[in-house]
């Protein structure tokens, strides 16, 4: 047992592309999850746990080491029912009569997530000592006061960063609109797949909402702070960005979603492809579009105040600012405004939202 | 005169489904032909190839001299718009008004930009206005379509066909979803639009009570075959064993 594929052909009588795939998949998952293992093992379990290390050593020879002992252990079991890629990749023939619970691999399968329970503990720096401390208390108790007795002096200035969170989210959502919405044909299936510059329209489009939309608004907002410098413009622009990405998707799949009726319909009457979409199409997604968009506006005020706290401007950058010189009545009076607007914003999009469907 | 020639059209689905296999019929100028078939015998692609809303695998289709299988573009949209079609699930602009969707039928010959505005000459609006008397809805001119009956929205649709001005007009199923007295009342718009306005009629049909109080010639699809071409009083009970196999019994609708 050298070597893993030569050794499987003799078992089964036919071959196929599809099953070697299958093995190999299952034993790089078996590979991976006996690696892992031998990892956590040696540098939470033995090092933290056992030796309470404090600042562990870290060679790349450890986790050579454990790739090793992972492929050596890996190919040991794979052949005995403790393989839990095989398992994964239906490979076993189950006992119907037997409960998935009482298989082996499922067993070792729950002791590897207790072990990564365990790990996880200690990674987070979990602490009940530290979370009852006298002097955390103490903290706790100070912040909490300090909370609930905002400063009221400062409620004109949060008001007038509060408004210019709300615009700022506004203006983004409705700049983003149109983009938005010319992506959202785009990147519809059922719209482009009838050509190949349809199609290649169709995979350029999805590929970069998908790029803008896998990279947070935060992160868009340092981008652009850098840029356009920091204020509501650079939180703006990243919101502007985030949102034609996310409208973009919920937009085509709403276009996906839609009744091909009035486009056939539209068509037999000889109408342009532009008139089909305009007539077939756009009739059948205004209110769900409006409804999508007014939600987004919603999200965008959140997001805007997180975006703030980075320098994105209005009364996240406040609240930043005052948490640096650790004023917490003003804190206070800021998380009180913060969570009104949110409530407000939420409580009357989803009235307009149930109003228009 | 014919004005339709349909030769040895196949249609082959890209699932590899065989819908036609080698149809092969003309229509004269005037007709009512109702074409009949189980669900499935490829009544709805057939007519689907006579306007290209689907394209034929092989074969060929002449439309008033023209070869139609070739065309692309603008030339595709002159004959679809030449052809008026009305469909089982009747295919109006949702949330729209009946005379939105009326005049949807001019696109063809509107202005892209101006359509986009909704703008139409007062000629169309004016012979709008005329085909929603004649099919029965005056004053409900602003009223939403899909919040009509289900017959009023097919009198909507063959409105809207009207609109095109056309030679031909097909009909997928147009009283399949509907019940038995709003489909006589539909029938009778068909029959008057062939009769008075002169638009060759070609119907896919279920009820064979339907078929012979109007068609004037009536074909049968089978798998995909056509296997009868005839007058209607002609299908006996033997032959409509045939089109619909050993086990089927006759329904009527009154």
């Amino acid at each position: 047992m050298n070597t893993k594929n030569p050794s499987l052909p003799m078992k089964s009588a036919t071959i196929s592309t599809e099953h070697v795939w299958a093995v190999t998949k299952a034993f790089l998952i078996d590979l991976f999850l006996w690696s892992y293992t031998f990892l956590v093992l040696h540098k939470v379990i033995y090092e933290k746990l056992i030796l309470n290390l404090r600042y562990p050593e870290f060679t790349w020879m450890q986790p050579t080491y454990a790739l090793l002992a992972g492929i050596a252990m890996a190919l040991g079991l794979f052949f005995t029912r403790l393989s839990i890629g095989k398992a994964m990749m239906g490979l076993f023939v189950l006992d119907e009569t037997k409960s998935i619970m009482r298989e082996p691999f499922t067993l070792l399968g729950l002791l590897k997530i207790a072990l990564t329970f365990i790990a996880g503990i200690y990674i987070s720096q979990v602490s009940m000592r530290e979370f009852f401390s006298e002097a955390g208390l103490q903290g706790a108790r100070r912040i909490f006061t300090a909370l609930f007795n905002p400063n009221f002096a400062i409620l004109q200035e949060a008001i007038f960063a509060a408004i210019e969170t709300i615009y700022m989210a506004f203006i983004a959502t409705a700049i983003a609109l149109p983009f938005a919405f010319l992506a959202g044909f785009f990147a519809a299936r059922n719209l482009m797949m009838g050509s190949n510059l349809g199609f290649f329209l169709y995979t350029l489009t999805r590929f970069v909402l998908n790029m803008t939309r896998s990279i947070e608004p935060l992160v868009w907002a340092i981008i652009f702070s850098v840029w356009v410098g920091i204020g509501p413009f650079s939180g703006m622009l990243a919101l502007m960005l985030h949102s034609i990405a996310s409208l973009a998707k919920l937009y085509s799949e709403q276009i996906e979603s839609i009744d091909d009726g009035p486009i056939e319909a539209i068509t037999a009457t000889g109408a342009h492809p532009i008139q089909v979409i305009w007539y077939g199409v756009v009739p059948q997604i205004v209110l769900p579009y409006l409804s999508y968009t007014i939600y987004r506006w919603d999200i965008n005020v959140r997001m805007a105040t997180v975006i703030g706290l980075v320098g994105g401007g209005g009364i996240g950058t406040m609240l930043m600012q005052y948490q640096g010189l650790a004023r917490w009545n003003e804190v206070g009076l800021l998380v009180i405004v913060i969570a009104s607007i949110v409530w407000i914003m939420d409580y009357t999009s989803a009235k307009i939202r149930a109003a228009i469907k | 005169m014919t004005l339709l020639k349909v030769k040895d059209l196949q249609k082959i689905y890209p699932n590899g489904t065989h819908a036609l296999k080698g149809v092969s019929l003309e229509v004269n100028k005037g007709e009512f032909l109702v074409i009949i078939g189980l669900s499935g015998s490829g009544k709805s692609t057939l007519l689907r190839c006579i306007n290209r809303l689907h394209d034929p695998t092989s074969g060929s289709i002449q439309f008033d001299g023209i070869e139609t299988t070739s065309l692309t573009g603008s030339g595709l949209r002159t004959l679809r718009s030449r052809i008026g079609m009305i469909f089982q699930h009747f295919n109006l602009i949702p949330r729209s008004s009946v005379m939105t969707n009326v005049l949807s039928g001019t696109l063809a010959r509107t202005g892209i930009i101006k359509s986009l505005f909704g703008i139409y000459s007062e000629e169309d609006k004016e012979k709008a206005r005329k085909y929603i008397d004649i099919v029965g809805l005056t004053g409900k001119e602003r009223s939403r379509a899909d919040n009509l009956s289900g017959g009023q929205q097919q009198r909507v649709a063959i409105a809207r066909a009207l609109m095109q001005n056309p030679t031909i007009l097909l009909a997928d199923e147009p009283v399949a979803s509907l019940d038995p007295s709003t489909s006589h009342s539909v029938m009778q718009y068909l029959k008057k639009v062939n009769e008075e306005l002169g638009v060759t009629v070609i119907c896919n049909l279920h009820f064979l009570s339907l078929v012979r109080e109007y068609a004037s010639r009536v074909i049968a699809l089978k798998d995909g075959k056509l296997i009868y071409e005839g007058s209607p009083s002609e299908i006996d009970q033997q032959w409509f064993q045939t089109i619909y196999g050993e086990d089927a019994v006759e329904v009527t609708i009154n």
